[in-house]
This record gives structure tokens, sequence and C-alpha cells, in this order.
């Protein structure tokens, strides 16, 4: 399921050699099931999925276009809900929670970063960092300290002011890591994260999350069709038509 | 979050721009409309001066009468008039009575001091008639036929205008090219113009219609203001009328209770607030189907934001309150520039109205502007919030 040794941070299969850090079980889906139901037509998005994410891994989703990733990480990422199956957090099962409290949790301990960066075009680089803070009880000069902390982390400190689209498509996609950094998050849910990137810029973003999970410990679920990338995680989750396949 | 909001609309300046005018403009319109209707509704709260119930009023049109012929038929029908046991007193008074579109004004000038006073002619019954009380000094009696001076009585106003730090009683004023004056009393108001109208300097100048004492002096005056005995009912008008027309042969007579003339002035002077009042709902119902519609609009176009926003961690609550907060604060940005426009009016007082009145219109013109920018927003708000973020995600 699991045994991809080309990672330098993880020689080891983890479900042979669990590292102390990755005994617990942050996220656990048991028996997903999503159904896409419109007027005409019924798509089965997902099916059967049973998968744990233990505290610390790296784990990357692959398969065909339309296969059901986004979905899968949507639903772990507390945004979208499924039609059947359990969801827990850490432990207890966030069937009964309101809106309230999945957006508190979604705010706490998950950062997304998205193929399409998602940035808010009005607003400067900092103040798109800032964003997930806003939702918290902090000062605003708090605010900033943690922004731009996160945004050295991304190597952006020279563009705080700057907007979105006076940016590469890199930098975009490192402003939106730091926006997921930002909120000092456990777990980051990354969908195709260098999908819209070239390799050389790619290859950075990966860095940066690979330094992420080594250094910080930060569990990290990452969508990507690049078999090369996919291979410097930990853990590789394949799904074919909605069904895991590995 | 209030900064935030602030961040987002002032970068977003451009093309809030437009919603930024509309709200402006429908606040000063509003703020004129609320200005006006305050400012009646402070003078309605006044006293008016005088009580218009049971006063009749009898308008006469002579033909070719010389006037000492004129006071003569005048002075005899008031007689007649005042002889009925239907009526209480009757009293002579020029053409500028309350609740007529007629006014006479002149300069007043004392000491270097100068206004603009109304000027009402009247007979010593007028204060009678009208129910006029004096606060100072006296009302006009026969005293005052001595010729020489004219016996006036001021109100309130002209004296704060002219005397504000003496008693005016017994002042004379003189000019050159017009008799001198005498104060010989002070009213606290005088409100020719009615209940909606402001309260302005005036004077009363006394007219001795005794034709027996009179001779050949003063003026004649157009109406005969009648006050009747509580219980006297329109059938009397018809005894009226053959009294004049058997004294006053030819003349052209014409009966009024001045409740009716009340109700048709102030139908006159509400008529351009009720228009101004429909013209202004209808640039606010404009606003309001053109901010809902913007609105709308910017919350289509910001659906992958809002999807962003929730999977930051905001709830579906937060969401309805920033796009609530944002329209606020473009109100805000609309409002501030009305404000800057519409204190002008109270600090370069150019209509003369009390600084409290614009104060009233600009804290209710602040509230309705926010009341219909929230109301507005509410609904696309709404929408805004129970995107789930999944879907608001899926939109680019
Ligand atoms: N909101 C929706 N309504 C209906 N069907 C949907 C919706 N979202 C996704 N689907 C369907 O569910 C299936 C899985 O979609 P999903 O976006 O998860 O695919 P994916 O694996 O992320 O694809 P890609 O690699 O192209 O991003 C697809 O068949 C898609 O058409
Ligand atoms: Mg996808």
């Amino acid at each position: 399921m699991n045994n991809y040794t080309l990672n330098p941070l993880a020689t080891n299969n983890a479900s042979v050699d669990t590292p102390p850090h990755h005994q617990k079980t942050v996220i656990k889906l048991t028996d997903i099931e999503k159904v896409y139901q419109t007027k005409t037509i019924e798509t089965v998005a997902l099916h059967n999925i049973n998968i744990a994410i233990r505290k610390g891994e790296f784990v990357s989703i692959m398969g065909p276009s339309g296969c059901g990733k986004s979905t899968l990480l949507n639903i772990m990422g507390l945004l979208d809900e499924p039609s059947s199956g359990t969801i827990e957090i850490d432990g207890a099962s966030v069937k009964s929670y309101s809106d309230k409290v999945l957006a508190r949790l979604r705010n706490e301990k998950i950062g997304f970063v998205f193929q399409s960066y998602h940035l808010i075009n009005d607003l400067s680089v900092v103040d798109n960092v800032e964003l997930p803070l806003l939702y918290r009880q902090l000062s605003g000069s708090d605010r900033r300290k943690r922004a731009l902390a996160a945004l050295e982390k991304v190597g952006l400190s020279a563009r705080t002011k700057h907007f979105p689209n006076q940016l590469s498509g890199g930098q975009r996609q490192r402003v939106a890591i730091a926006r997921a950094l930002a909120g000092q998050p456990e777990i980051i849910l990354a969908d195709e994260p260098t999908g819209n990137l070239d390799s050389v810029m790619g290859n950075e973003i990966m860095d940066i999350l690979l330094r992420l999970n080594e250094e910080e410990q930060t569990t990290i679920v990452m969508v990507t069709h690049d078999e090369l990338m996919a291979k410097k995680t930990e853990r590789l989750i394949r799904l074919f038509d909605g069904s895991q396949v590995s | 979050m209030i900064r935030h909001l602030f961040t987002l609309i002032w970068n977003r300046k451009k093309s809030n721009f437009l919603m930024i005018t509309e709200i402006f403009f429908s606040f000063i319109v509003l703020f004129g409309v609320l200005s006006l209707a305050f400012f009646y509704l402070d003078n309605y709260r006044k006293p008016l001066g005088f009580e218009y119930d049971r006063v009749w009023v009898m308008n006469m049109r002579w033909n070719q009468e010389k006037p000492e012929e004129v006071r003569n038929i005048q002075y005899r029908l008031k007689q007649q008039l005042k002889s009925n046991p239907e009526v209480a007193q009757v009293a002579l008074a020029a053409s500028n009575i309350p609740y007529t579109m007629n006014t006479s004004n002149t300069g007043f000038n004392y000491n270097n001091r100068f206004t603009m006073a109304d000027w009402f002619t009247v007979d010593k019954d007028f204060a009678e008639v009208m129910q006029v009380d004096v606060a100072a000094g006296r009302w006009f009696t026969t005293e005052d036929n001595a010729a020489g001076t004219k016996a006036i009585i001021i109100n309130q106003a002209l004296r704060n205008e002219i005397f504000p730090d003496e008693n005016p009683v017994g002042k004379v004023i003189r000019e050159k090219d017009n008799p001198d004056r005498k104060i010989v009393g002070v009213v606290e108001i005088f409100r020719q113009k009615g209940e909606y109208s402001s309260d302005k300097p005036g004077y009363f100048e006394y007219l001795n219609t005794d034709y027996a004492s009179n001779g050949t002096a003063g003026g004649t005056l157009d109406n005969l203001m009648i006050r009747v005995k509580p219980g006297v009912t329109r059938a009397f008008e018809e005894k009226l009328m053959k009294q004049a027309s058997q004294i006053a042969q030819g003349w052209t007579i014409e009966i009024k209770t001045m409740n009716e003339m009340r109700t048709s002035d102030n139908k006159i002077t509400l008529i351009p607030l009720v228009i101004f009042s429909v013209v202004c709902g209808f640039l606010i119902l404009n606003v309001a189907l053109g901010l809902f519609g913007v609105l709308w609009y910017n919350i289509n176009r910001r659906i992958s934001e809002i999807g962003l926003r929730r999977a930051v961690g905001a709830a579906s609550g937060q969401v309805y309150r920033q796009f609530i907060g944002e329209v606020l604060v473009l109100a805000t940005f609309g409002i501030i520039i009305g404000i800057i426009i519409a204190l002008q009016f109270p600090l370069l007082q150019v209509f003369g109205v009390q600084t409290g009145v614009y104060v009233a219109a600009i804290l209710g013109s602040v509230l309705v502007i926010y009341l219909l920018a929230a109301g507005c927003a509410a609904y696309p708000s709404q929408q805004a919030a129970s995107i789930t973020p999944a879907t608001a995600l899926h939109e680019e």
C-alpha cells in the first residue's frame, strides 16, 4: 500500500516500522461513499473508502482525472460531507458537529493548498496570508507577525506588499502555502499544488512541503498527477473510479 | 475584521465607485427631504400665536369709492356685524392675515441694527378676535389715536434681532420719509404663514378704524375678522352676507372660515414636501434595486473567494456577516462624503434653519441609508453564506 522508499525522509514502510510521531491517527475515513445527484444522472464519486492518515505522514493521492481525488480531499478537509460513512478527526466523529465547529476545525487543524491558488486578487500578499488568522481571536499585530513569519518560510519576504497578479505562478503557490502555514495547522491538504507549474517551480513547491513535513512534522496529504512527486512521499493512495486500488 | 473589510473595499474602490456615488446621491436627496420634513415638524410644535378656530373672514372689494367713504362703510359694517348675538368680536385687518399668500414686509432700522420684518396693519380689536397675547407692554388702545407717531407692537423674534439687551417698550423708531413708530408692546410669536412656517421678525401697526374719531387719516383695510361665539353654524354666513350687501352696496364680499383657509393653505405648503418625497422615494427604490443587483453580481463573481474563506475557517454566519459588513462599509464611504456636504448647510446657515433640524436630518439619513444597504444585502449575503464550501471552491 505504501512502500515507496525513494523518499529520503521516510526510508521505512510506515506500517512496518512506524516512527513515534506516526502513531496517532489524525484523520480516519471509514466506508466513505460520495454520490453526486444531479437532475438526470447520479455520479458515484467515491465508493467504499477506508483511509487512516497518521500524524506526521506525507501521503500522496493519484489517479486519473475524474476519479474522485478532489472529492476525497474535500471530505478529509471537512469541506464536503460524504453521502455515507464516518470521518474522524483525532479519534472523534465529526458527524454531529455544527457548521461553526467544523469551521473552527478547518481553521485550526487544517491548511488547504489548491491547484489554482485561490488567492484574493484585491488583497496584498500579506493580507492574503493573514486570511485564516482573521477567523481567530488575534490582535492585528499578532496576525501580521505570523503572516510575515509564514512568508519567510516560503521565501517570499520581499513580496509582502505585492498583489497576486504581480507574481509568477510559483510565487502565487508559495503565497498559498504561506497562507496554509500561517495558522500553524497540523495537517496540510494540497490538491495538485504543482499542477499549474513547470517542473522547476513544481520542485520548489515540493521541497517546501517536504521540508515542512520533515522539520515541523506537519501531516500532508497531496493529490498529484506526477509520479515523480508521488515517489517523494511516504505513502501513495491510488484511486480509480472512486475506489481505492492501492 | 472591520479593518479587513475597509482594506477590501478600499482595494476595490474602482469597481465600488459607482455604488458609493449612488449611495452618496441618495443620502443627499434624503437629507434634503428630511431637512424639510424636520423643519416643518419643528415649526409645527411651536405655538402659532393666534387662534384660528371660530374666526370668520369677510374679504371686501369695493368699487370707485373714495378712501373716507370706504372707511365710513366699513365702520358701519363692523358695528352692524358686532351687534349680532352670534358674534363675539370684529376687527379690521390688512390683506396679509393668517393663511393667505399675501405678505407685507419692510426694513426695520434702529441703532444701526437692521432686519427685514413682516408688517401687519390691524385695528385695536384684532388681538381679541385672533386671541393674540401680549408678553410685554400693552395692546393697542384709543390712546394710540393721537396723531404724529404710529403705535406698533413687535414680536419676540424682531426684539431678539434689534433689541437683544434692552426693553423695547417705549422706544421710538425714527426714519426719514416715514412717520415715527413707537413700540407699545411685545407679543411672543405670530406666525402668519401657519404652523409649518418659521418664526420670523414682524410687527403690528395700529390703524384707527373708528370713523367717527378718525376723520381722514390712515388707509383702508381689506378684511373684517369676525370671531363667532361657540356653537354658531355655517347658516349664520347667510345673515352676515345679507347685512354686508345692505351696508356695502355693490361691493364684492366673500366669507370664509379661517379653518378652511388653513386647510387649503397648509395643503399648498406641503406640496413641495410631497413632490420631493415621491422623487426621493423613486430614487431610493432605484438605489435599492441597483444595490441589490450589484451585490448579487458581486457575490456571484466572488463564489470562489467564499469557498476559500470557508476552507480557511469562516463559518457560514461569518460569511454572511462579512457581506453585510462590506455593504455597510461601502455605505459608510458614501455617507461620509454625504455628511461632509450636508454639514455645509448648518455651517453656512444658507436657509436660516436651526442646526438641530439639520442634525436630525443627517442622523435620519444615515439610519435610512444603513437600513437600506443592510436590507438590500441581506438576501444576497444569505445566498453567499449558504453555498457549500466544496461547491464554491469548484467554481473558477
Ligand atoms: N459538484 C458536483 N456535482 C456533480 N458531480 C460532481 C461534482 N463534483 C465532482 N463531481 C463528479 O465527481 C467525480 C469526481 O470528481 P473530482 O473532482 O473529485 O475528480 P478529480 O479526481 O479531482 O479529477 P481531476 O484530476 O480532473 O481534478 C467526477 O466524475 C465529477 O464529474
Ligand atoms: Mg481534482
